[in-house]
């Protein structure tokens, strides 16, 4: 399984920009929003969400976005910064009209592109007509690429335009020297070709009825022409990997076994980090089974808004992956962890499915909108997948007994968790978490955590959860409430009536942070082992089973793991420290292109001729860069 | 370059600032005041001062302050009546300040292991061109007119290689000469197809998105520019600008490294070798923004 971490950049703000193209699992930064566009993008994509979560949409307004670089919400933003009225949207978004919604914040938007260039015509410095033109210039992208995608030629236009306005706005120079004055005229010309299309197009008096919400230009909306629409994320999105990265611990790799040597769960590694197999948004935004569940464990800082409540929660049969899977009720999970997925069943956190091959079918064509997976994309991904294993943790046996390197508390609260209560029924807390079964029991058990979805709802029984490695995986419960692992043991001493006393309470958290911890959580990386590098060695280690694929002429799943693997390829590229290198890797990734086209054109010789340069080219990689 | 910074909010931030900045400190002295100019948005740089400033009060044991400047000349010209002891800038604005007011380069920043940079001329992969000469009659974006990486060094190399004998002759070589307001909207510009070449630091093709960066490349390569640097204003404590510069370089050491993300995100800082300017100031002078 590869993994997907920030590109490194050179201090300045970059740009999660998602492009239309073959999907990739490398997302890029989001440059920051301003506060009215942020909110605008959000507006649109919480608007196409069926029902529409009008408390998070109002919020998206009034609040900054997550992780926003100002502090304020786009309403009070506006209050300081602009002179345009915002009752009417504020109004639409009380009613809940949607179409309302939509149209008082497209007029808003380009208003304030408009109210900047006014600003930037009438500014008495060249500095002040650059900030004035920079901010309509980021206003603009609000609607920038739904327009493009709807009207190229005029998107160009506007492009030229907005490259006229900023050259025209003079320069100050610096500490005095090569200040240039603004042309005016230029400035005033190139305003009119964006100034006319806006009142066109996003500033008209009815608009018509639109079944999705997109910037898409109101005469192109009108035309009833068909327009292809990028998929994005919204504003406060976060899809990166979590960093510190989790350690993947695999059973075959412990036993000293290469994973080229094992062309099946090689290719269950492949799929499990391909946005392929996936349709819809999950795979236009290169979203993978990894990207939730980081080298086997979980993302604490996965975040879809109208998707997520919290960082490391997704609603996975909600309205945006796949209407068609739509349960229409907001009820997010906290991603669970895939560590000792072979002893964790039954799976989904209800147990709802026995088998892991079942439950991997659901998420590929229901949760996420993939095909059909066939019988030898399962068998691979259930292969690869239970070879994950437990982290290794010396304080704990293998049959769930404390080492003498537990601390003391820990050993004392042991003892407690192994005590029956007459809170639990008469049972321990060991009678669920059972030591000896790797810390659950493979059954569903209502302890209350789950709020009744209507009277008399039986509902509430969730599949018990292993303990271990659970220090690296807070929040806890289903729905991520409890904080942390004394949070969890409050609950059940408060709600279970267990009478606790706070050191018994502080016992019983030190056990369970020893049955949860390990010897080494995380990924450590230094100047050897890179994130390219080993990016690198899990797409070669991906790649490798085209050795087996091409002589069974399996074009079905060559084809996807090329698609998959080469556009990974250069898009990790920008990762490389070793940035000199990078044309090597392009080159490498086409090669691997290359396989794909020719075994699509049905020339096998070929395609096994660029194998061959794919092997030897990464072979002197290999041993050149690293 | 890339300030979000609104007059109207300028005011507000300056006093916020000042309020901001208290921090605990260990000796009763004159307080060392840091000049800060804004690159992006001025609120999180407030909250990146307060962090640092309270950080170099612990270090040095004299209270630190920080404060946000509109711009370079602003920055210098607190430098030269005593309102700061210390700026943040680039390494044209520092042979300017030099050249006005003695200003004393202390630190410079690392990246890559180097305490330079290049400016590169950026093209499309499948655009055809393969050399400078290619871009006679083309349009080209560059970042700002007075960007070393983004404009200055990347025109240089068109000098260098005979196609212009100055920057007044630009604009008979290429079909257009746009300044698209930074490196990513020169850098967008060109990958977009709005323009066939950019002018931009040699790191600017990671503003790109991943599948576009695989899709340019470029075509030639300036000569070293010195890195963002610290500065001092002249006659500033002896004492007191060696214990800063001590606490500055710790950052380099893992356990501050953290710090360093408050500092307009270098990878580190090296002591800055004066010398090692006299490109820029060249530069400076044949563009006649240095006499």
């Amino acid at each position: 399984m590869r993994i997907k971490l920030l590109a490194l950049v050179f201090g300045f703000g970059l740009g999660i920009g998602l492009l239309a193209g073959p999907a990739m699992a490398t997302p890029a930064r989001d440059t920051p929003w301003l506060p009215e566009a942020a909110a605008y993008r959000l507006t649109l994509f919480l608007g196409n969400l069926t029902p529409v979560p009008w408390d998070e949409l109002g919020r998206a307004w009034e609040e900054p976005y997550r992780g926003s670089e100002y502090t304020q919400g786009a309403l009070d933003w506006l209050a300081g910064q602009s002179s345009l009225p915002t009752e009417p949207l504020t109004a639409a978004i009380a009613r809940e009209d949607r179409a309302a919604v939509f149209e008082a914040a497209t007029r808003l938007v380009s208003a304030r592109i408009d109210e900047e260039l006014d600003a930037a015509l009438a500014a008495e410095s060249p500095a002040a007509a650059q900030q004035a033109v920079r901010t309509a210039r980021e206003l603009y992208r609000a609607i920038e690429d739904h327009l493009a995608a709807a009207d190229p030629e005029a998107a160009r236009a506007l492009g030229r335009a907005w490259l006229e306005l900023s050259s025209a706005t003079g320069s100050t120079g610096v500490l005095g020297a090569g200040a240039t004055e603004p042309d005016l005229n230029a400035m005033a010309t190139a305003r009119v070709v964006v100034s006319d299309y806006l009142a066109a197009n996003y500033r008209v008096a009815d608009f018509a009825p639109r079944t999705t919400l997109t910037a898409v230009p109101e005469t192109i909306a009108l035309s009833g022409r068909a327009v292809t629409l990028p998929a994005t994320l919204p504003p406060g999105s976060d899809i990166f990997d979590q960093d510190p990265l989790p350690l993947l611990v695999l059973g075959f790799e412990e036993q000293g076994i290469d994973e080229t040597d094992l062309p099946l769960i090689a290719y269950g590694d492949m799929l499990f980090d391909s946005p392929e197999i996936f349709s819809g948004p999950a795979r236009e935004i290169g979203i993978a089974c990894s990207t939730c569940h980081n080298r086997s464990d979980i993302n604490q800082r996965f975040f879809i808004p109208g998707a997520s409540h919290q960082p490391g929660a997704v609603d996975v049969d909600g309205a945006f992956f796949n209407p068609m899977f739509n349960d229409r009720r907001a009820d997010p999970i906290d991603i669970p962890s895939l560590r000792g997925l072979r002893f964790t069943g039954p799976y989904g956190r209800d147990g709802r499915f026995a088998s892991i091959r079942d439950f991997t079918r659901n998420v590929i064509v229901n949760e996420f909108a993939g095909a059909e997976p066939t019988p030898f994309m399962l068998d691979a991904l259930v292969a690869y997948m239970t070879e994950f294993d437990f982290l290794p943790n010396a304080m704990l046996t293998g049959d769930g007994r404390l080492t003498e390197a537990a601390p003391e508390a820990a050993q004392r609260g042991a003892a407690i968790f192994n005590q029956p209560f007459d809170g639990l029924n008469g049972k321990s807390c060991a009678s669920c978490h059972v030591p000896d079964g790797n810390f659950l029991d493979r059954q569903a058990h209502d302890i209350g955590s789950v709020t009744p979805a209507y009277e008399g709802s039986r509902g509430g029984a969730l599949d018990t959860p292993t303990l271990l490695g659970t220090v690296y995986t807070a929040p806890y419960f289903h729905d991520g409430s409890m904080p942390t692992l004394a949070a969890v043991v409050n609950w059940f001493d408060t709600t279970k009536s267990l009478g606790l006393s706070e050191s018994e309470r502080a016992d019983l958290t030190a056990y369970l942070e020893t049955v949860g911890a390990a010897d080494e959580p995380y990924e450590d990386f230094d100047t050897e082992n890179t994130p390219f590098r080993l990016a690198f060695a899990e797409l070669t280690t991906f790649a490798s089973t085209l050795d087996t694929l091409l002589p069974r002429r399996d074009t079905q799943h060559i084809l996807l793991l090329t698609d998959t693997v080469a556009a990974d390829l250069a898009a990790d590229a920008g990762t490389m420290a070793n940035l000199v290198a990078r044309p090597e890797i392009y080159s490498l990734a086409e090669h691997l292109a290359a396989v794909g086209a020719e075994v699509r054109a049905d020339d096998w010789a070929a395609a096994e001729a660029s194998w061959a340069a794919f092997q030897s080219e990464a072979q002197a990689i290999e041993e050149r860069a690293f | 370059m890339n300030s979000m910074l609104s007059r109207r909010h300028m005011l507000a931030l300056c006093c916020a600032s000042l309020a901001a900045l208290a921090a605990p400190v260990r000796a009763q002295s004159a307080p060392l005041r840091l000049a800060f100019i804004p690159q992006e948005n001025p609120e999180k740089l407030l909250g990146d001062i307060k962090a640092i400033t309270g950080w170099l009060s612990r270090e040095i044991g004299v209270p630190v302050e920080g404060f946000v400047t509109i711009d370079h000349a602003a920055a210098v010209e607190a430098l030269r009546n005593g309102d700061a002891d210390i700026s943040f800038m680039g390494a044209l604005p520092f042979v300017l300040a030099e050249a006005q007011i003695g200003a004393v380069p202390l630190l410079s920043e690392i990246y890559r292991d180097a305490p330079t940079y290049t400016g590169r001329v950026f093209v499309r992969r499948d655009s055809g061109i393969t050399t400078l000469a290619d871009l006679r009659g083309r349009d080209i974006a560059f970042a700002d007119p007075i960007s070393e990486s983004g404009y200055l060094y990347p025109l240089a190399e068109f000098e260098r290689a005979g196609l212009i004998a100055g920057p007044a002759e630009s604009e008979a070589f290429f079909g257009r000469v746009f300044f698209a307001g930074g490196y990513q909207q020169a850098m967008q510009a060109m990958a977009e197809g709005l323009v066939d070449a950019a002018g931009a630091s040699q790191y600017a093709d990671l503003l790109l998105a991943p599948g576009q960066q695989s899709q340019v490349t470029w075509i030639a390569e300036s000569e070293p520019i010195p890195s963002h640097l610290v500065i001092a204003r002249p006659g500033l404590d002896a004492e007191m600008q060696e214990n800063f510069v001590n606490a500055m370089l710790r950052l380099n050491e893992l356990e501050h490294r953290a710090m360093l993300r408050h500092l307009y995100g270098p990878d580190g800082y090296v002591p800055a070798d004066a010398a090692a300017f006299d490109g820029v100031r060249a530069l400076a002078r044949r563009y006649g923004l240095l006499q």
